[in-house]
């Protein structure tokens, strides 16, 4: 574990990244079910790229349905009143 | 730490009235401008129902606020005092990566110097060979974090958990609105 040069942080000790790690692995689609339990960090580090690359593509995809479908309603028609009422009931 | 269903709620309400925002100008804009504003203001809504709680919400509104064009959303959305702080905490940041840098330099040195049990190296090799891998995965996960550039290892681990839970509960919004929408055609 690399050492602080003193000032304001504390010292953050092996077991908090492990902890920290096996979170992740937690979260992750590819590892979560994973036998034995723990994946190597670099593992679970390579899954955590690629999921929040595919998050990251999953948000774009659905920006441009979600603008397609905006660009088809015109704004005094019965679906634009429901997509207002549907956001506002939320 | 992270309640997600009262995350959902913020990033909803923020989101509708930054759409709400971009409705009101009566401009006409084109799919990809439109599809751009729809992201943007589902990111800034993202960021802004954090509340200054992580660095790299902060770093997705200071990104933004770059742009003049953002202005009139970032205002509604967000509080004014959070700039202020995502540059003073990167600033101490870089600091301290700085530092360690420089120090970690020095101690590598020395321990090149030392290696010379021939016992010892085949468990320093599969070690090193594992540091290097984490160290480039790493550096990988910090461009992909908003802000992640100026954190150190322990952080961006702990800001990605977190990015990661937020960015689902973007999805799933996203997703239940495309759906609803969708379904009544």
């Amino acid at each position: 574990m690399s050492r602080r040069s003193g000032g304001s942080t504390p010292r953050i000790s092996d077991d908090q990244i492990i902890e920290l790690v096996s979170k992740l692995q937690q979260l992750l689609p590819e590892l979560r079910n994973r036998r034995p339990n723990k994946a190597s960090a670099s593992k679970v580090l390579q899954e955590t790229c690629n999921y929040v690359r595919s998050l990251h593509k999953e948000v774009d995809d659905l920006s441009d349905r979600l603008s397609r479908l905006l660009s088809t309603i015109d704004d005094d028609s019965p679906q634009a009143s429901i997509i207002r009422s549907l956001i506002n009931n939320n | 730490m992270h309640n997600s269903s009262q995350l959902k709620n913020e990033f909803i309400k923020k989101w509708i009235q930054g759409l709400q925002i971009y409705c009101s100008s009566k401009k006409q804009m084109n799919l990809l401008e439109r599809t751009k504003k729809i992201k943007l203001s589902a990111d800034i809504a993202l960021a802004s129902a954090k509340h200054s709680a992580t660095c790299w919400s902060k770093a997705i509104i200071s990104e933004a606020k770059k742009d003049e064009r953002n202005t009139i959303l970032i205002n509604n959305l967000s509080d004014p005092k959070m700039n202020f702080k995502c540059a003073h905490q990167n600033l101490a940041c870089l600091k301290r990566i700085r530092s360690r840098k420089i120090l970690k330099k020095s101690c590598d040195v020395g321990i090149k110097m030392k290696k010379m049990k021939p016992r010892r190296q085949v468990s320093n090799l599969a070690t090193c060979i594992a540091k290097r891998l984490v160290k480039k995965r790493t550096q990988v996960l910090k461009r992909l974090v908003p802000g992640g550039e100026s954190m150190d290892e322990y952080s961006i681990i702990k800001e990605a958990l977190d990015y990661i839970l937020s960015l689902r509960v973007q999805v799933d919004v996203m997703k239940n609105l495309v759906n609803a929408t969708t379904n009544f055609e």
